[in-house]
């Protein structure tokens, strides 16, 4: 017997997944924890510490809104996977099929017929008074004939060994894209057990519900899309990864228009329509005009296109109600009515105290119940804030709550308190049994449900039930499904024979190509300012002194920029990287995760040498840091972004700005009233002083640094670089060059560098660099009109 | 009855907007034993690049539009003939208190007459324990679930002052109690709220209401109002009986309905979605002339 198990406590009268009640150990785990003993506690902490890093460097991370840590969290891995043979795993799985089917029944009729209502199989105040019931898809039956095609189970194991439905998930399940990065990262610790067994795959799962949804999006016009609600929303990494995973769309609520009944998104294309929206914000948000009327993340009109039929929804709005925790009351007898047969895998008890006899059980077993809202879409176990534990309330607290359900019955209803089945957790060398739930998804697929076998399990990180929330402490684990016979290799990468099929590049979202823009333009403007900084201080480390007139004429110069020269590293340059990183978080589906870090990086390095730096030496250490840090950042977007569409909105960013940049700045120091020392420190700046040196030795001072930076056609530094690189990647955008007519932004670029290109060096200007700088900033608001509007 | 509506909704945008969606409740309900809508149409100006009408859940006719243009005014403008037939016979069959909650209870019905939609919380309207208990009073005094209604649609006329300059649109119901003060709207909210609160099912109505001019003085021209009561579930046998406590009276035969919802977010005669930065101003004109 392996040390790990010989050494490991489960508790006792409750279920443990390793170790039976009579002490034998369950298939499978004799195998992983015999690896794991071989391995040794040393290598076994590197190689989970391989998994966090997987996990950290891809960027898995969830958001936080509990209690005083918010923003993002670290994907919290519990790196033993959780074993389950593949003959109980294929129970579940017909047992999840079956209520899928009843849940469809269930949900068709709600918005249907009423059937269940009027045979008294549902009582209509569950309806009438869901917050969930949503009155305007009443009668509307989507147009592919199904409301359910993505569902998620919460399920756990009772102390009699049986698997029990806990929570029904319809609205909008989240976790699959975790699901798959619990497994890459746990086999990334472990590749070696993971071969040797015979693990179930997940990609099978995916590739089926990606072929379904391709095939409902119709004769292939239709696109389908991941519908988010942005940023802010807790899994919207999951939604970024699935989204770039099975190359859909990503979508917001304001990328896409109804016209005439038809969703569209814009793109930088123009309108495309889109038939099959795979939504992750819950159904009322999605249209303020019909639905949440506050909702600042809908699309006016989607409830429209539903009862045209000319989207379908995954799943259809208004099937948020299956989650209400009352509803499974009533599945049971709902199962015996519609299918003739008892449910395969129960759902946990539940009574809602609205009818009568439910009320008169709840009364009499008060101290064996969790008593929560009726109307409630969280799991018991997951809702302390709201629902009450019948088991450890005192005679007091019991007697409140009862009289606060006869006062007002049909808001309550009551879940048996289950002691959940515990799971081996790594700590320190050896193992501890939690308490753990495990989460199934189920897909349709035009063969039926597809289950994903295996993937997620929540661990609770003490003994009690409650502490599997996630967002209170709670970890996840892979599941690995064990067959005894060989199973099937599957990769989304290869299928034989397949035919192949390119997504068109015009699909960039409008959205999605501003906030590239965006982030090449706060890019190139944080270089720009770290430069004129850097020159400043090392000038001030020169001359020990700030009142020199190049110096004051700096800071005059940043002034209106936001940026204070007191301050080493300004608050306006944080906001800059802020800026940058704001951009970049909107659009991480199509940013590498490497670039991501970069960015993050420099945005934590220039916070900490805000709070630490000094002026002069110092700042001009720290500045040269930071402009290595963008150097490298720059330099692994350009190296690792394909050249579509995204890429060039990135590109004419940074050029755009650029080209702003340094013409303002030849305007300020070629200024014929400008102190001596003035066009050393322009050719700084723009990063050309050896090219300077080169070219014109020490003859041509003022004029040569001109000419330079401003017209001269091969310096990349150079206005005229600028607009050159603009205008040829203009014209590669969609629309950018069509039949020989170029487009507005592209005619602009061309006109601005048709004009530079005739102009005689010492023809120049500030007058003229001033019209160039408000010339490149018209461009891009063209392209904002033309692209984004 | 026989009346000649007008309905004119007029916005001005302090900056255009470049375009918008628009669901537009403006149209006299057809309801046979309420009122017959002999002719009705709508004119818009601008004209929008999408018109359609479909029927909401309560039965109202929505009138949806879309602008893809810049327009700095919209002009919505509603011209109908009704012919107003309610008959309603002071008798009451309604059950009380005790009996309304069984014949509730025995109600296994989702459409959308069932009184379970009118039972809970909506969007405008959260139950208030202070309303309740202000509810409550009017239980004391009388018997019948008919009576009790009655009876508080006389004391939220009698102990509120109308005033339309204390209250918006958008104000809680709470705040409007609190305040004693307030229109149509809010009195309309704070009786169904009692009333739920109560076990009553009680909904919002929005319509017109004919007004005379004070006597020797001629009709203005837009001086008549859109209105809003409630709708109050008096039992199986009294149905839907429907009070003004606006006005302390049962709507009559001055009453013309526009439609009927849980609260004021189910009929707003206008919503909205505007891609726009500024302000808008509005200003509306109704007539409701009787045809001899």
């Amino acid at each position: 017997m392996p040390e790990l198990i010989s050494a490991y406590r489960p508790i006792a009268g409750v279920t443990d997944e390793m170790v039976g009640a009579d002490g034998t150990v369950k298939p499978g785990w004799r195998d992983v924890m015999g690896a794991l003993d071989q391995l040794g506690a040393e290598e076994l902490n590197a190689r989970f510490q391989r998994a966090d890093q997987y996990l950290r460097d891809a960027g898995v991370f969830y958001r936080m809104y509990e209690g005083s840590e918010q923003g993002e969290r670290e994907w919290p891995l519990a790196h033993i996977p959780l074993i389950i043979a593949d003959s109980e795993w294929q129970q579940i799985e017909a047992g999840l099929a079956q209520r899928a089917d009843l849940l469809e029944t269930v949900v068709a009729d709600i918005y249907g017929e009423n059937e269940l209502v009027r045979e008294g199989l549902l009582p209509p105040e569950l309806i009438a008074a869901n917050p969930e019931f949503l009155r305007p898809v009443v009668g509307v039956e989507p147009q592919n004939g199904y409301h359910l095609h993505f569902c998620a189970f919460e399920l756990g194991r009772g102390p009699d060994g049986r698997w029990w439905v806990l929570g029904d998930r319809t609205q909008a399940p989240s976790g699959a894209g975790f699901a798959l990065e619990n497994r890459v990262a746990t086999t990334r610790a472990l590749p070696d057990i993971f071969g040797r067994l015979h693990v179930r795959r997940l990609a099978g799962f995916f590739r089926d519900f990606r072929n379904a949804l391709t095939g409902m999006g119709g004769n292939g016009s239709g696109r389908v899309a991941i519908l988010t609600p942005g940023p802010h929303n807790e899994t919207y990494f999951e939604h970024a990864y699935i989204a770039r995973y099975l190359g859909f769309l990503l979508v917001e609520g304001e990328d896409m228009v109804v016209v005439e009944g038809q969703v569209m998104v814009r793109t930088i294309s123009g309108l495309k329509p889109v038939s099959v929206l795979w939504r992750r914000l819950d159904g009322d948000f999605t249209d303020p005009l019909e639905l949440r009327q506050d909702s600042e993340i809908g699309t006016p009109g989607l409830a429209e296109a539903v009862r045209r039929g000319s989207v379908n929804f995954v799943n259809a709005l208004g099937a948020g109600i299956l989650e209400t925790r009352a509803l499974a009351a009533f599945l049971p007898a709902i199962a015996r009515a519609r299918m003739d047969t008892d449910l395969l895998l129960p759902n946990i008890a539940t009574w809602w105290c609205g009818g009568e006899d439910a009320l008169d059980y709840v009364r009499d077993n008060i101290g064996s119940l969790l008593i929560g809202p009726a109307f409630s879409t969280l799991l018991s176990i997951d809702d302390n804030g709201e629902t009450r534990d019948g088991t450890t309330a005192t005679p007091q607290d019991r007697e409140d709550l009862l009289a606060r359900i006869t006062g007002d019955p049909g808001a309550y209803a009551a879940q048996e308190a289950v002691k959940l089945s515990t799971a081996p957790v790594y700590v320190d060398g050896v193992l501890e049994p939690r308490p753990i739930t495990l989460r199934v998804y189920a897909a349709r697929t035009p063969n039926g449900w597809s289950i994903m076998p295996g993937g997620f399990a929540r661990v609770g990180y003490t003994l009690d039930n409650a502490a599997i929330a996630m967002q209170r402490g709670g970890q996840a684990a892979d599941v690995w499904v064990v067959s005894d016979t060989p199973v099937e290799q599957i990769s989304l990468l290869a299928e034989a024979n397949a035919t192949i099929e390119r997504n068109p590049s015009g699909n960039l979202p409008s959205r999605a190509g501003d906030n590239l823009i965006w982030l090449g333009r706060y890019a190139e403007r944080c270089e720009a300012m770290v430069r004129i900084l850097r020159a400043y201080h090392m000038r001030m480390a020169e001359t020990g002194t700030d009142t020199h007139p190049l110096l004051v004429s700096t800071t005059d110069y940043l002034e209106p920029l936001g940026l204070d020269t007191v301050e080493p590293i300004p608050q306006g340059l944080l906001a800059i990287v802020d800026g940058a990183v704001r951009s970049a978080s909107q659009i991480r589906d199509r940013f590498s995760p490497d670039g991501w870090l970069a960015l993050t990086d420099l945005q934590k390095t220039a916070n900490r040498f805000a709070r630490t730096i000094k002026p002069g030496d110092d700042a001009t250490r720290a500045l040269t840091i930071l402009l290595r840090k963008l150097a490298g950042f720059s330099g692994l977007v350009n190296e690792n972004m394909y050249r579509f569409a995204g890429w060039r909105f990135l590109e004419i960013g940074r050029r755009v700005e650029r080209g702003i940049q340094i013409a303002d700045a030849a305007a300020w120091l070629s200024a014929p009233e400008m102190p001596d020392g003035a066009t050393e420190m322009l050719l700084e700046i723009g990063d050309s002083v050896m090219t300077h040196r080169r070219r014109y030795g020490y003859s041509l001072g003022n004029l040569g640094a001109v000419e330079l930076l401003v017209t001269d056609p091969l310096n990349p530094r150079s206005v005229m670089f600028q607009l050159t690189e603009l205008l040829e990647q203009l014209k590669a955008l969609p629309r950018g060059l069509v039949d020989g007519q170029l487009s507005a932004p592209a005619r602009l670029a061309l006109q601005l560098q048709t004009q530079l290109a005739v102009v005689e060096t010492p023809d120049v200007d500030v007058a003229m660099l001033a019209d160039l700088s408000a010339g490149v900033a018209g461009v891009s608001e063209s392209i904002s009109m033309t692209y984004f509007g | 009855m026989l009346y000649d509506l007008k309905l004119k909704l007029d916005y001005t945008y302090d900056v255009p907007v470049s375009g918008g969606r628009h669901l537009a409740r403006v149209f006299p309900l057809h309801s046979p034993g309420i009122q017959k809508v002999v002719a009705a149409g709508l004119t818009l100006s601008p004209q929008p690049a999408e018109h359609s009408v479909f029927v909401d859940f309560f039965g109202s006719q929505v009138t949806a539009l879309a602008y893809r243009s810049p327009h700095d005014a919209l002009e919505i403008t509603m011209t109908a003939r009704v012919e107003v037939e309610r008959d309603d016979p002071d008798i009451d069959f309604s059950p009380d208190l005790g009996g309304l909650r069984a014949e509730i209870a025995a109600h296994w019905d989702l459409g959308a007459r069932s009184p379970h939609h009118f039972l809970s919380a909506s969007p405008r309207i959260r139950l208030d324990p202070e309303i309740t208990a202000y509810a409550r009073e009017s239980l004391g005094s009388t018997t019948t679930v008919r009576q009790a209604a009655n009876d508080l649609c006389l004391r939220i006329f009698n102990d509120f002052t109308y005033d339309g300059e204390a209250t918006l649109v958008d104000t809680p119901v709470s705040e409007a109690f609190g305040l004693k003060r307030g229109v149509c709207q809010d009195f309309a909210h704070i009786m169904i709220a009692g009333l739920r609160g109560l076990g009553i099912p009680a909904g919002y109505v929005s319509g017109f209401l004919r007004t005379l001019p004070p006597k020797g003085q001629p009709r203005l021209e837009g001086a008549d109002a859109m209105h809003a009561w409630v709708n109050v579930w008096c039992g199986r046998e009294a149905g839907w009986v429907e009070f003004d406590p606006t006005n302390a009276i049962r709507a009559g035969q001055d009453h013309i309905v526009i439609g009927y919802g849980r609260d004021y977010s189910d009929v707003t005669p206008i919503v909205g979605v505007l891609r726009s930065a500024g302000g808008h101003e509005t200003t509306q004109a109704v007539d409701v002339i009787e045809v001899p």
